[in-house]
């Protein structure tokens, strides 16, 4: 290959610097002293470098470039150190100079051309097999008759049929019922995240009628509390939180928690899922909210709902500003990862899948191609663009119409032009005033010097004789004070100006206070105009490839196909989520029902029939119980997508109610058998979560607080590293209301696992740890809910309070023996208290207080640090 | 835990499948591909209960601890670590061609002001800055050919901790607390010494665990007043009360669980408030800095308030690892090292606050044989550029800045494992780019595993399906070089 050696261009004394190429700056250097041994149909090492398409996919040593970072890549290694070329010379200062260069702006194979790479991972070619097709979660789920059981009385929903057949198979059955009390523990945090009361207990017990169990998670599924406790479930799963979270600066959102009262909402209404999926995904295309921005006076209710539901891909971390454009290579490093995030987001949420490892490869584990994650991110391309990408604070949608905004817009103009014209008239007093201070300040002076000061003053800096610059530098404060005196010193001589200004302020205030202003709604959007998305070689925002168009995984055979058609012109969105979103919500979708019905069921088992409930794939944990899964998913999406009938065939399934425990003599074989209860011969005993727990301990006390809905509850950091609420905010609402932040979570929640969201999580960790129980025992949170306990017992359970602690503590009956060894640690607490209240008489300052009510406090205060407080059997 | 070994990323995973469908039956993957006909990759089921007991190594470890001292803001390696006597030469000029900054951020070279002179057995040399550390020469291995992929604090201190400049990973502390476990349950597996004067730049992410469980983040440890968060209650117990109460809790836990056998983690619980009540009692024993001599304060600079505040901590520090806390980060306020101006005067005024404090350490490590088990990592970010900064108006001499530099830069080890008395690895004549045995993070980051007794390839955690490590996608390698 003959090229003419060219005189490198010295990028660094250019003006404006073009982008070296490969062909015209790289290529000349590697030819004249590379290409003798590196190209060819045997290249050394396996290397040719006479193509860039070469370069990036290397030899036997791995890739030789790694695309803007010289450092890391091999190329740059060899011929820096030295190494290369073996013969001759080392290359010279500028030739390495413009390779280093080269790699870092991009690695460019030639002008107004973006680079070309081959990776043998990557390919459009993609087969899939009989085999990948066939794997169960890629096939639609198939009707099952009920599999016939011997235990019928047992028998109690479809559930029990086909985890007695599987218990059976294996010769093992369900344990004996749950007492009352513990079924009715157990349901209550299930559905509400709260204990049930002493009261609810007592009704629960003398309701003897069949079906006093079925009447019970009625009334719970109907709570207003049952949408905070699976509204949670489904934040953790959207990747909720109140701030954007990449940089250092975690800057809060403010219009978030309308998404989060939008989702505890919908599971209140018990909105269909497929509804729901729709309006998250593309609430703004389907109910047209473009058509009724551009014609209608106002947002319909409807319109508002949907657009705050599509809040939902708002929840990657973005902290973009408009200050990011200035950095290099801002695309891979902020704007594609958020884009990267919430794909993840989105297809992890509602297909169980694990896309994102297809971003610079085809997916190792499952049969999902490069070129699929590329038309996936076309969806989102319509919102989400890396090469026009909006800053995520100008990302903003005002709850109103374009008629609105405009006579918004005439209003404030209105009020912005009274408000120029008073401070114009503001300037104009003031330099009246001045005026009139300069001319009785030099009416002052002694008429010896003052025509000479006058003139001086007036006179330019610069022509200034050397006495008028004496004269000037003396007299010139005194006549005109300085800028920041100048106020005073006018209304000290002025009253009159000063009520003046005044008045003027206040007329400014007041205009100020008449501006119209909008809420708003923290919605997704599609921007206007053509939506390219490229594939991205080795998922590098700088070597992007051919564009494609939107599409879905093709080994999912869901029966009817995408469907998408490029709008016209005239649309102002792209259909493209919308497109998604109806596929992925018909009823026979491999993916969609049946990824929703295992994340209902782990809620309730603390385990999902498929243990992996984001990773449907290869990687993840083969069903449980295939049969129940599919027949569950198919009723789901039969019965219009209802979330809570799904929750009622789990709940009143005898599955559901069996005991959790553990009883070696009747387990033996099971335990044996089946050491990880996943065909279900118990039900599991579990711990609460961070917010039940937080929010059980206010509850006991009667502090908390049980509004629904409305903005965040802001967090502070204290000194000592703790985060509360803000002060003054209030600290009894439960765990849902508070900010999340995702550099400092609330200390009492991060405590128990609060997952931290960097995308979103599936099922949360769980960990047992010392510095979780230091805050039990000593944060003020936990103090100060062991008083409100005694408090509340003090003053409805004066004369049997420990009894009546156990009832509210633990929602049961004290058993034989409890009361007595409770009272005996109350009484002896109390006489220690005494003691050191005697003692205290020659030191005041170590009073503890009421000895009775600082021994019910700790008495309460260890009930809610015990095991059975945050454990549901 | 969930350490498994790896597929060499060269085969992809899928492909393995394939080949097994299509009659490769023979290859001896059992242990990764269960049900292979199913065409399912069985992986266990997924944990989701963890904590710091003791995990068994892949190796035999060459160190139990790791102190951490990181220098936020990027130390200037040409006037501490890396003597550039051409450097000097040519202050006041421009480099040549191959040292060219291409990046156009800097204008005339500048020579460090500051004399360098080899110190111990091993003659390597340190800048007048580190008289103190200098004397610990024998013992340092000095890697001078660092570099970084990022010229942001953010992203390079990501890059420094947690082997990638993007956020959201576990810093290499959680991933030994995850790996390893810790050896006193009453103490955090991973503490932060953080400065009492401020948080560090990036904050509360400098000890973060990223995606890893919670249990393996750092916990911060304060220096003045209560150490750790909620160790005791606002208001004080008297001590028959509270030991009353725990009794009580004990009790009630205790009849829970008879009902309950067999449920571990009801077990773990119950153990956990025994730890949390020791913990209140050791963590404040551990911190009391009073059980100490004057000697050994004085030892640390803490009769000298330019390096008291750092000799605390650093004091702090070798008694946490003495009691078997696994990992210790020492922190400074804000970014101390970033001298875009004065870089003279700014050098000097870390290193006064430092290397008699990090001196210190090391003397009193090895005195009380605790050098040989236990690793110190010295380092920033990144390195500073070899050639002024550019500013605005003219700068007077002696007062120029340098500017942010992640081409070539110094970092050092020294304790367990390290072969001490060298200086690993290039820069060139000027010291803008790593040139000889160039060191990535990756290869850094693998060496503190292996002296710690782990592999880098085998110490992974699934993640959304993916066996994610320290390392990640870079092929990398302990520095044999730099080993005993």
């Amino acid at each position: 290959m003959a090229v003419a050696f060219q005189t490198p261009p010295i990028v660094a004394n250019d003006t404006q610097p073009r982008k070296l190429t490969f062909v015209d700056d790289v290529l000349p250097i590697l030819t004249s002293r590379c290409l003798k041994c590196h190209s060819g149909n045997r290249p050394k090492a396996g290397l040719n470098l006479s193509e860039r398409p070469l370069v990036m996919r290397g030899g036997i040593s791995g890739p030789a470039i790694r695309v803007a970072a010289a450092q890391s890549s091999l190329l740059w290694d060899r011929i820096a150190t030295g190494e290369m070329p073996p013969q001759g010379p080392p290359l010279s200062g500028a030739e390495k100079g413009i390779i280093r260069t080269w790699i870092n702006d991009g690695a460019i194979n030639q002008a107004g051309e973006d680079g070309e790479v081959i990776d043998s991972h990557e390919s459009d070619e993609y087969p899939l097999t009989e085999s990948d097709r066939n794997f169960w979660s890629f096939r639609p789920a198939q009707h099952h008759k009920l599999p016939s059981v011997e235990t019928s009385h047992r028998m109690r929903t479809p559930v029990d049929s086909f985890v007695l057949h599987s218990l059976q198979q294996a010769g093992l059955n369900l344990s004996s019922e749950a007492t009352p009390e513990t079924l009715l523990r157990r349901t209550t945090f299930d559905l509400i995240g709260l204990p049930p009361t002493p009261e609810e207990v007592t009704d629960f017990h003398q309701d003897t009628s069949p079906d006093a169990y079925e009447r019970a998670t009625d009334r719970l599924l109907s709570s207003p509390h049952y949408g905070e406790r699976w509204g949670r479930h489904w934040l953790d799963i959207a990747g909720y939180a109140d701030s954007t979270g990449v940089l250092g600066a975690d800057y809060p959102l403010h219009f978030m928690f309308r998404y989060r009262d939008y989702v505890i909402q919908a599971f209140n209404q018990d909105k269909p899922y497929d509804r729901f999926l729709l309006e998250q995904i593309a609430g703004d295309e389907l109910v047209d909210y473009h058509s009724a921005f551009a014609q209608e006076e106002r947002l319909s209710p409807k319109i508002v709902e949907a657009l705050i539901a599509t809040g939902f891909l708002r929840t990657a971390p973005d902290s973009s500003r408009e200050d990011f454009n200035t950095i290099k290579n801002v695309e891979a490093l902020y704007y594609y990862p958020t884009i990267n995030d919430q794909l993840k987001i989105l297809m992890s949420s509602t297909l169980g899948l694990t896309v994102h490892c297809a971003k610079c490869h085809n997916h190792m584990f499952d049969p999902i191609s490069q070129q699929e994650y590329y038309e996936l991110q076309a969806i989102l391309m319509g919102a989400y663009r890396p090469k026009s990408w909006i800053p995520q604070m100008h990302r903003r949608v005002p709850e109103a119409t374009k008629s609105q905004l405009d006579s918004a817009k005439k209003h404030n103009d209105q009020l912005d032009a009274e408000i120029a014209e008073r401070n114009k008239a503001k300037e104009v007093l003031q330099s009246k005033y001045v005026q009139l201070l300069a001319e009785l300040r030099a009416a002052e002076l002694p008429d010896s010097i003052r025509e000479d000061v006058l003139l001086a003053v007036q006179e330019k800096a610069a022509e200034r004789t050397a006495l008028q610059s004496y004269l000037s530098e003396k007299f010139q404060t005194l006549l005109f004070p300085a800028s920041e005196d100048l106020t005073k010193t006018l209304s000290d001589n002025y009253p009159e100006y000063t009520s003046n200004v005044k008045t003027l302020d206040a007329e400014i205030a007041s205009r100020n206070g008449r501006r119209a202003v909008f809420d708003e709604i923290r919605a997704i959007y599609d921007l206007p105009g053509d939506v390219p998305t490229p594939f991205l070689h080795r998922g590098d925002a700088l070597t992007p490839g051919h564009l494609v168009e939107p599409g879905v995984v093709r080994v999912v055979s869901a029966p009817q196909q995408f469907a998408w058609d490029r709008p016209t012109a005239a649309v102002p969105t792209s259909g493209r989520r919308l497109a998604f979103a109806r596929w992925l919500t018909q009823p026979s979708h491999p993916l969609t029902a049946r990824v929703m019905t295992n994340r209902i069921w782990l809620h309730h088992f603390g385990r999902g029939i498929v243990s992996t409930p984001d990773d449907f794939g290869r990687a993840g944990e083969l069903p449980s119980h295939p049969q129940l899964l599919d027949w569950l998913s198919i009723d789901f999406a039969d019965y219009r997508w209802s979330v809570k009938r799904l929750h009622r065939h789990i709940l009143h399934s005898s599955t559901y109610r069996q005991q959790s425990a553990f009883i070696p003599a009747t387990h033996a074989t099971a335990s044996q058998q089946d050491p990880e209860n996943k065909l279900l011969w118990r039900q599991r005993l579990r711990r609460l979560e961070a917010e039940p727990i937080r929010d059980s301990m206010l509850f006991v006390g009667g502090r908390l607080r049980k509004q629904i809905f409305g903005r965040h509850i802001p967090l502070a950091s204290h000194p000592n590293g703790e985060v509360t609420n803000a002060p003054n905010t209030d600290a009894y609402r439960r765990s849902i209301y508070y900010q999340v932040l995702r550099s400092k979570p609330l200390t009492m929640l991060g405590a128990f696992d609060q997952p931290r969201m960097k995308t979103n999580c599936a099922v949360r960790d769980q960990s047992t740890v010392s510095t979780q129980a230091l805050t039990v025992l000593n944060s003020d949170q936990t103090v100060n809910a062991a008083q409100a306990f005694a408090a509340h017992l003090e003053s409805e359970a004066a004369k049997n309070p420990v009894s009546t602690a156990i009832r509210i503590a633990y929602s049961r009956a004290p058993r034989v023996g409890e009361t007595e060894t409770m009272t005996a640690f109350f009484e002896s607490q109390i006489k220690r208290y005494q003691q050191l209240q005697k003692e205290a008489e020659t030191a005041p300052e170590k009073a503890p207080g009421a000895p009775r009510f600082q021994a019910l406090t700790d008495l309460c205060h260890m009930l809610l640090s015990s095991n059975e407080f945050i454990y549901i059997d | 835990m969930s350490i498994r070994n790896t597929i060499p990323p060269a085969i992809p995973r899928r492909q393995l499948l394939s080949q097994m469908g299509a009659g490769f039956g023979g290859i001896a993957l059992s242990a990764l591909l269960q049900e292979a006909g199913s065409g399912h990759l069985a992986t266990a089921a997924p944990q989701t209960h963890f904590d710091v007991s003791l995990k068994q190594p892949h190796q035999a470890p060459r160190a139990k601890a790791v102190i951490q001292l990181f220098m936020h803001g990027g130390p200037s390696h040409v006037d501490l670590l890396d003597p550039k006597p051409l450097l000097t030469k040519h202050d006041g000029g421009t480099a040549p061609g191959e040292v060219a900054d291409d990046e156009n951020r800097t204008t005339y070279l500048l020579g460090s002001p500051f004399k360098f002179s080899p110190r111990g057995q091993s003659g390597i040399e340190y800048s007048e800055l580190l008289p103190h550390i200098g004397g610990h020469a024998d013992r340092i291995a000095v890697i001078r050919s660092m570099f970084t992929e990022h010229r942001n604090h953010e992203h390079a201190i990501w890059m420094a901790h947690t082997g990638r400049i993007i956020p959201g990973r576990p810093h290499y502390g959680s991933w030994l607390a995850y790996g390893l476990g810790t050896e006193n349950q009453e103490l955090p597996a991973f503490v932060s010494l953080p400065d009492p004067a401020g948080l560090p730049v990036d904050e509360t992410r400098n000890w973060s665990a990223g995606w890893l469980p919670p249990v393996y983040q750092g916990t911060p440890v304060r220096s003045v007043g209560p150490p750790v968060l909620h160790l005791h209650p606002t208001k004080a117990r008297a001590q028959n009360t509270d030991a009353a109460r725990l009794a009580f809790l004990k009790e009630l836990n205790e009849r829970h669980k008879a009902g309950r056998p067999g449920e571990l983690e009801l077990d773990a619980r119950i153990k956990s408030f025994e730890l949390a009540a020791r913990m209140q009692l050791s963590a404040t024993e551990a911190l009391n800095i009073e059980q100490e001599t004057l000697t050994t304060q004085r030892l640390y600079g803490m009769h000298e308030d330019k390096t008291k505040s750092y000799g605390k901590r650093c004091l702090m520090a070798r008694r946490l690892v003495e009691r078997g806390v696994r990992f210790v980060q020492i922190l400074m306020q804000g970014q101390p090292w970033d001298t875009h101006t004065a870089n003279t005067a700014g050098t000097k005024d870390c290193c006064a606050q430092t290397d008699l404090p990090v001196s210190g350490l090391l003397t009193d490590l090895e005195q009380r044989g605790l050098l040989d088990s236990t690793l110190i990592v010295w380092g920033g970010e990144f390195g500073r550029t070899p050639a002024a900064e550019q500013r605005d108006g003219n700068i007077a001499k002696g007062n120029e800045g340098r500017d942010h530099h992640p081409y070539g830069f110094s970092v050092w080890l020294a304790g367990g494992g390290i072969q001490g008395g060298q200086a690993y690895g290039a820069t060139d004549d000027f010291g803008y780019r790593s040139v000889v045995d160039r060191t990535q993070t990756a290869d850094l980051h693998a060496t503190i595993l292996h002296l710690m007794g782990l592999s880098h390839e085998e110490l992974v955690f699934g993640r959304n399906g993916r066996d994610e490590r320290l390392t990640d996608v870079y092929d990398a390698h302990p520095i044999k070089a730099l080993l005993s």
